[in-house]
Parts: structure tokens; sequence; C-alpha cells
């Protein structure tokens, strides 16, 4: 790839765009910085950017607004930046289009991770996309194969539930980015499904990391993020393919 | 514009209805309290021809009307009632005043005195209790003051120390940059690294306080999967101690919890950071969680030195007393365990410190079902 990607980072918080711009810079990204919402929306429009990172609590504009301003007329990756207790502006932003959230405070190693993850997810554009181009998810010894709905775990053939597999390959479908309970929910279960209710879905998870996991204490490849929704493992077969 | 018109038609009447409504109450009352009265000394007049019980059931009125009305008013002018009740409606002649036969003067004049005096002295009561109980709201006022004093003092000294080392490192880096190797530097960010990741976590420790403030000690309970919540904190651990060498063990059924998940990962990780910096860097920290007892028991375990007897009683009331310990309040926790208590209490669970063979052990303990909550 010679053309770097551009990345926007919508912050107010001059330090933090700072230390964002600086490592993605050394990542070898071009990062425009934007420290209000009315700057950010017009770089957005006249840069196009690749992805744009976007903090939530911005002095003029919610930045929800931003999320809906930009998916009114493009799908660009969208990764929002919060702070711990927001759990509801996060669920907010999600459901309202941005691709995945990051919390503050967050290490380069993650954020990289997260714009790689959002940018390959939008690079197949669309969301449901993933089966036609790699029928296969891989990490750590397990393996879903897609076209013939099998899931193995070191080799052994693990048995799913029709509810389980479709929550499984959901998941592994947007492995690296975090989807909402509502977002699931309304995937496994239809738009009529109770979504005020995600006991159904929990306990689902919970006889899904039983049949994957070691030690549903210690998860390896699907982890919870409480109050907002549930996160697979990096498909470790695209990131081989890519790096 | 249609509120402050409705707002300015309101409001001035409403601000004398106030007395106005508690003066018709206590008419209301004290008419029925009379009447009753009227009726039972009617009763017993008519059943026993005794003049002795009438004075006293009127009396017994103007007791129940003082007790129960504002201000003085009511019980005189219901003790004044009685009398000429009593003299009007049960002494002859009948339905006639009266108050020259022998003897009742002084039965009447007795009668008025008596409630007289029970109705200043229940009002009189009623003001003390008012004062004694304005008095302890005043005192439990200044007790949370002291409260938030002490914790406050606590806060800035557990920040002050991280804080000086951030500053410090990074002025002598940018200072001696020329001079210094990059090991040096390296070490340097490294440890500004590290105190700010420590300065995290006690600035969410204050926040999971402002949490508890705010909603005045009633959290916020949902029911959680307790292996999402054991799951989560310990993975929050591992991001900022990457070298935290953690064992869980956690029971395989499906265990849904009434809690603040985001209280109760604090106090996970407050626990296992805790055990971390105490406990020996060879041997991994090991996290227990069983139920028993309509309980679910945590129990946090490291292999180091183990808590000084001494210690143990005051672990969890803050600060260390003896300050010399200050110099070391990073692997003291500082108010860390205090805000552990205060969440688990908040929980109406329990906290306890105490050595193993080993090491030190911590446990906590959360009631699996709450009873007065209706879950959805």
């Amino acid at each position: 790839m010679t053309l770097k990607p551009t990345v926007i980072v919508i912050e107010d918080e001059k330090n933090i765009a700072e230390f964002i711009a600086a490592s993605l810079s050394a990542h070898g990204y071009k990062v425009l910085t934007a420290a209000s919402g009315q700057k950010g929306l017009s770089l957005i429009t006249s840069g196009l950017p690749d992805i744009i990172l976007l903090d939530l609590g911005l002095p003029d504009i919610d930045g929800i607004e931003i999320i809906h301003q930009v998916r009114k007329w493009n799908q660009l990756p969208i990764i929002v930046i919060s702070a711990r207790t927001q759990e509801q502006e996060k669920v907010l932003a999600l459901d309202s289009g941005a691709d995945d959230y990051i919390t503050k405070p967050f290490g380069t190693p993650e954020l990289l991770a997260r714009i790689r993850t959002a940018m390959r997810h939008s690079q197949h554009s669309g969301s449901n996309v993933l089966s036609a181009l790699e029928p296969m998810y891989l990490s750590d010894g397990l393996k879903i194969d897609f076209l013939r709905r099998l899931v193995t775990l070191k080799g052994e053939e693990v048995h799913l539930t029709q509810i389980e597999y479709k929550l499984v390959s959901l998941l592994a479908k947007h492995s690296g980015r975090v989807l909402t309970y509502d977002y699931i929910i309304n995937h496994i279960w239809g738009p009529y499904a109770d979504n005020n209710n995600n006991q159904i879905l929990r306990v689902n998870m919970a006889h899904i990391r039983r049949k994957l996991e070691a030690n549903p204490g210690e998860p390896h490849y699907i982890f919870t993020e409480i109050g907002v929704g549930y996160r697979m493992k990096e498909n470790q077969q695209e990131m081989d393919g890519k790096e | 514009m249609n509120k402050p018109s409705s707002f300015f038609i309101d409001h001035p009447p409403s601000k004398s209805p106030m007395p106005k409504k508690t003066l018709w109450l206590n008419i209301l009352f004290t008419t029925a309290i009379l009447a009753v009265a009227t009726l039972l000394a009617y009763l017993f007049f008519y059943l026993g021809k005794n003049t002795t019980s009438v004075a006293i059931i009127y009396i017994l009125a103007v007791v129940f009307i003082s007790r129960y009305t504002a201000g003085y008013i009511p019980g005189i002018i219901s003790s004044f009632i009685g009398v000429i009740c009593v003299n009007y409606i049960f002494t002859y002649p009948f339905m006639k005043f009266n108050f020259t036969i022998d003897g009742y003067p002084v039965t009447f004049t007795g009668m008025i005195i008596i409630a007289s005096i029970i109705s200043t002295m229940t009002s009189h009561l009623k003001l003390q209790s008012r004062i004694i109980h304005e008095r302890e709201k005043l005192l439990m006022e200044a007790e949370k003051e002291t409260m938030r004093a002490n914790l406050l003092r606590a806060i800035s000294h557990d920040l002050r120390t991280p804080l000086t080392g951030i500053i410090g490192t990074s002025s002598a880096y940018l200072e001696n940059q020329e001079t210094l190797s990059e090991k040096e530097k390296t070490a340097f960010v490294q440890n500004i690294y590290e105190d700010s990741n420590w300065l995290l976590n006690m600035v969410e420790n204050l926040l999971t306080i402002t949490r508890i403030r705010a909603s005045n000690t009633a959290l916020h309970k949902t029911s959680e999967l307790l292996e999402e919540v054991v799951a989560e904190a310990v993975q929050r651990l591992r991001k900022r101690l990457p070298h935290a060498d953690i064992q869980v063990h956690i029971p395989e059924d499906f265990i849904l919890i009434p809690m603040d998940a985001m209280l109760i990962e604090q106090v996970l990780i407050n626990l296992m950071e805790n055990a971390y910096y105490h406990g020996n860097a060879n041997q991994p920290i090991i996290l227990n969680i069983f139920p028993r007892n309509h309980q679910i028991y945590f129990e946090i375990l490291d292999f180091g030195e183990g808590i000084p007897e001494e210690k143990l009683p005051f672990i969890f009331d803050g600060n260390p007393s003896t300050p010399n310990q200050s110099g070391d309040s990073r692997k003291g926790m500082g108010i860390g365990l205090t805000i552990c208590r205060t969440i688990i209490l908040a929980h109406k669970g329990e906290i306890h410190a105490e050595n193993h063979e080993h090491g030190a052990k911590l446990s906590f303990c959360l009631p699996l079902r709450e009873d007065e909550e209706h879950d959805a």
C-alpha cells in the first residue's frame, strides 16, 4: 500500500489529539485533527478520510449528531472515543451507526487494532459480507467454517444449537468489533423480539462460553463489554493475510 | 408562555392555604374528637349515671386534641368546650348553664386547669422533640462533613504521591534529555506510565464513590451474569498490569447476581491489584468464586508476606494511622479498601481480610437474591 490511509481525529482535548496523531503518524497514517464538531464535519466533507475517530464530548455539537450527519451520506467507519462511565452514550452511538468504540484511556496498540478492524470491515462494504470472501474464521484453534456451518475447537467439532451457531457466526463475521445487545437480538431473533430483555441472549452466550472457553471466567474468544454488548476475538486468518 | 402565567396564578394562593389547611384540619380534628367524647360521655352518663367519668372522658379528649393538633389553641379551646358541655349537658339542670351548684365550680375550674396544663405540656413536648430532631439532623450533617473532609484529605494524599512521581520524572527527563541514556529514558517514561495508570485507578475509585453518593446508597442494581463481570474485571486488570498472573476459579453454573457491575468490578480490581503489589511475583494470584448459603463468595489469595496482625482490624478504615507508612502509600492502596467495603456494604454483603498459610486472603460475599426488589 503506497497511499497512506487518512484518519480524521475529532477531539477537543489538545493533548489527547496530539498523542493520537503522533502515534498514528508513526504507524503510517495521515492524520487530520479537528478540535470542534463543526470543524470536524467540514474536514470530513472536504478531506474524505478512510476512518473517523470521534470524541463524544465535544464543546459545540453532540457527537451522536455528527454520526447522524455523516451516516446521511456515507458509510465511513467511525470509531467513538468515550469515557468508561458513559455506557448509555456508547450504546446510543453504536446504534446510531458508529462502528466501534474505544474507552479512555487507551494505549496505541489497542487503538491501532480497532482502526484496522473497522477499516477492514468497511472495505468489505456493508456488514454481512465476510462469508463470500473469506468463508472461515480462525483464531487460536477455534475455526468456524461458514459454508459448512461447522465449528471446530482444536480440531474437534463443537456441537452448537441453531441459535448458538447463529450467534457465534454473527460475532465471528464482525470479529474484533463490539456488537450491541440490540444489534445481536435484532439479527438473531428478529425485529419483534423484546429488546429490553436481553436475558435470553445472555443465557445463550453463557452456553456458548461453556462450549468454547476453557474457563468461562477468563474467556479467550468472546469478550463481554458489560452494559454494551459482545466482542469476538480478531480473525487471525485475515490479519495474517494482511500484514 | 403558558408556564409562567399559570405559575403566577397558582403561587399567591398556594402560599396562604398552607396554614389555612392546617387550621381547617385542626378544627375538623377537634370537632371530631369532641363529638366522639360527647357521644361516649353520653353513653357513660346514661349507663352509669357518673359525672366523674364524663369529666375524665373530656380530659382524655383534650389530651388527644393537643397531641395531634398544631399549637396550644385547639387544646385550650376544647377544654373550655368540654367544661361547658359538662355543665350544659351532663349536670343538673340539664341543657342549662348553672355554675352555682355546690362543689361544681371546683370540678370545673379543676378540669379547666388540668386540660390547659395537659395541652400546654403536650405542645411543649412536641416542640422539644422537634428541636431534638433538628439538632440530631445538624449533628449528622456535621458528621457527614467531617467524613467528607477526611475522605478528601486521604484522596489528595493518595493523588499527590503518584503526581509527584510523574511531575518529578517528566521534568527530570525534559531537563536532562541530552545526558540521559536511552535505557534511562525508557525507564523514566515507564515510571510515568505506571504512576499515571495507578492514578487512573484512583480516579475510577473516586468516580465509584460519587456513584454511590449521588444515588444516596440506593444502588442501581441489575441482574448480572457472574462470569461476565469477573471476566471483564480480570481483563481490565490485565490491560493495566500485563505481568499479573491471575488464576480464576469460577463455578460452572449460570449465576445471576443483582449488583451494580461497575462497582463490583472496581472491588475485584482493587483487591486483585492489592494482591499483585503485596504478593510474591513468582506465584499467581488466586481468585476463587463459589456459592454457599444463598451467598456468592469471592476470595482473593496472594502468596506474599500477609497482612501484619496489628493492622488487620483497621485495614478497611482508610489511611493507616501510622504516618511513616505514607511513603509507601501506593502499595498501601490508601482508600481503595475503604471503597471496597463501602461498595460491598451497599450491596448488603460482607468483606473480610485475614491471613492464610502463605499470604493474605481477602474475601467478600454478595447475596444471591434480593428479596425486597422485584427483579425483571
